[in-house]
């Protein structure tokens, strides 16, 4: 059930009567989140008829699979496994060639409505906050929530604040937040729960089939301060 | 050819066999809740049985067609009046110009299908016609165009129209008189006390009214974990059975999100789905375990009707 390959352990579940799921270590990691990536993309460029979506997150893959069309998923997926360690050593990690995706944020006052907050439960100045949270490069571990909002990682402990306990209603678009050791940016006007800290003027998901999401899952992203005249000349997003 | 909503309801919208391979990046796949009506009322019409259809909830949309159509309803029975005079449910109903349709009251089910013959214009967006974050509104104006040839000879084979009526019953009994939902035991299911494990096996649940495209609330016992902790997100589907904090069971329905980090107890099987999609609040229903591949041969099975 299964196969080792420098100490990557891969195993497989099925997930009721249309999905299989293969899983890693429970944890945020940034091997674990490449080699997800890796097995994600051989995955897509087999073009598989019988599968409806690939959906990577932290340390799972999933198959959603039309039903009519598989026959025994298990061992369907057990040869994935297999052909995929067969060719692993010949694929390139592909995070090792990635671009960092630079992200302008303004960490305005008004746009972080928590930063005020979070500066007198961290112990912090604001302008710390903001040096701290743009000095990390992040990885996206996944996304989901809504179309194109990326969870990013890791979070420096110092900034790490737990999400509100009630939601807020309306969190504009573009909203950057931070949930724990997460950060992430809210694509579209929503209901949600992160500390938000400043908005990025850049349209991060664009209903454009030939654009969609500004992220996928293993982009390596960094944020850098602007100021609101700049965020105003730059704002792609409805306000 | 066209079709015009006279006065809106309350979430109607038009659905087809929904938005697949862009979960990766968040969108939900959508769809028709209740596919086997769907797929009923396409195939009673004469269309293919994933076109896009109208999917109504009540209180539902009144209509007024501009042409004459062949039309179909399926699904819940919500009472359909063609002007003044009531009309059947799964049987083929010709419309003239100028009729109206409207929806008296919901009698059975909660989820009501309008199909009508040929094909609906409407923007498709990412492969899929199925509507996200929008509803029709009244006003809202849609044409049909005829469909290719194919098509319309497989609609009037005779034969076939006489299996169809047989499966109907069949279908319909499936969806609509079982209070038995069964469902395959998912990654967290060990991780449940024992006692919500006969709880879930034993107990009654029903569907609370904080039910909707994205999920159903269910009512029923207040199930535990045997220690509380935290899952790392993963992906989820529709059907599947996610454990809020606060004991309550959420089953994912066509605009689920696409990962979640609670607990995920188990999976409704597909062919089941559309039975608690379909089932209103005051009917308690009970769960009961299967396995993949009883599930995926039933489904199977029930597709065989369509084909």
């Amino acid at each position: 059930m299964t196969k080792i390959f420098s100490n990557i352990n891969w195993k497989v579940q099925a997930l009721g009567d249309h999905a299989i799921q293969f899983y890693l270590p429970q944890k945020m990691d940034a091997t674990i989140i490449s080699e997800i990536k890796c097995f994600n993309d051989f995955i897509f460029s087999q073009q598989l008829k019988e599968i409806k979506d690939i959906i990577p997150s932290y340390h799972t893959l999933t198959l959603i699979y039309d039903i009519e069309l598989m026959d025994a998923p298990i061992d369907f997926a057990n040869d994935l496994i297999e052909k995929f360690t067969s060719e692993r050593k010949n694929i390139i990690t592909s995070t090792a060639v990635n671009e960092i995706i630079e992200v302008p944020v303004c960490y305005d006052e008004n746009f972080g409505i928590d930063l005020i907050s979070m500066s007198t439960k961290l112990n912090l100045s604001i302008t710390e906050i903001i040096k701290i949270h743009t000095e990390n490069v992040y990885q996206v571990y996944c996304l989901g929530f809504m179309p194109g909002f990326a969870y990013m990682g890791d979070v420096n402990t110092k900034i790490q604040t737990a999400r509100h306990a009630q939601p807020r209603k309306n969190v504009c678009a573009g909203s950057v937040g931070i949930a724990g050791a997460q950060t992430g940016i809210y694509p579209m006007h929503s209901p949600g729960g992160w500390q938000i800290i400043g908005r990025t003027p850049l349209k991060i998901f664009d209903k454009d089939p030939a654009i969609l999401s500004k992220f996928n899952m293993g982009d390596a992203v960094k944020f850098y301060p602007i100021t609101r005249a700049e965020f105003d000349s730059l704002n792609e997003n409805e306000l | 050819m066209s079709i015009q909503i006279i006065k809106q309801g309350i979430m109607d919208t038009l659905q087809d066999k929904g938005r697949y391979g862009f979960q990766h990046i968040g969108i939900p796949p959508c769809g028709y809740m209740d596919y086997l009506s769907a797929q009923l009322a396409n195939v009673i019409v004469g269309n293919p049985k994933e076109a896009p259809i109208f999917e109504l909830h009540f209180p539902a949309s009144s209509f007024i067609f501009n042409e004459a159509h062949t039309i179909c309803i399926s699904g819940a029975n919500f009472v359909p009046v063609l002007n003044d005079k009531s009309i059947a449910l799964n049987t083929p109903i010709q419309v003239s110009k100028n009729d109206t349709l409207h929806f008296m009251q919901p009698l059975l089910g909660k989820t009501s299908y309008l199909a009508i013959k040929g094909n609906i214009d409407s923007i498709a967006w990412l492969n899929s016609k199925s509507d996200f974050s929008s509803h029709i509104k009244t006003n809202d104006q849609f044409n049909l165009f005829e469909r290719d040839v194919e098509n319309k000879i497989n609609s009037t084979k005779t034969k076939e129209q006489e299996n169809k009526q047989c499966n109907i019953n069949e279908i319909q009994k499936h969806i609509f008189n079982s209070n038995e939902i069964r469902f395959i035991p998912g990654p967290q299911w060990n991780d449940l006390k024992n006692e919500s494990i006969s709880n879930i096996l034993k107990q009654p649940f029903n569907t609370s009214l904080n039910s909707n495209r994205m999920g159903y609330t269910l009512k029923g016992p207040s199930l535990q974990l045997i220690e509380q902790k935290s899952y790392l997100s993963s992906a989820v589907t529709r059907g599947t059975m996610q454990l809020l904090p606060n004991g309550e069971v959420i089953v994912l329905m066509a605009n689920h999100q696409t990962i979640g980090g609670y607990a995920n107890i188990g999976q409704i099987i597909l062919v089941d789905l559309p039975k608690l999609v379909q089932h209103k609040s005051d009917t308690p229903f009970r769960f009961s375990i299967t396995n993949a591949e009883t599930a995926q041969s039933e489904y199977k099975q029930m597709q065989k009707c369509f084909s």
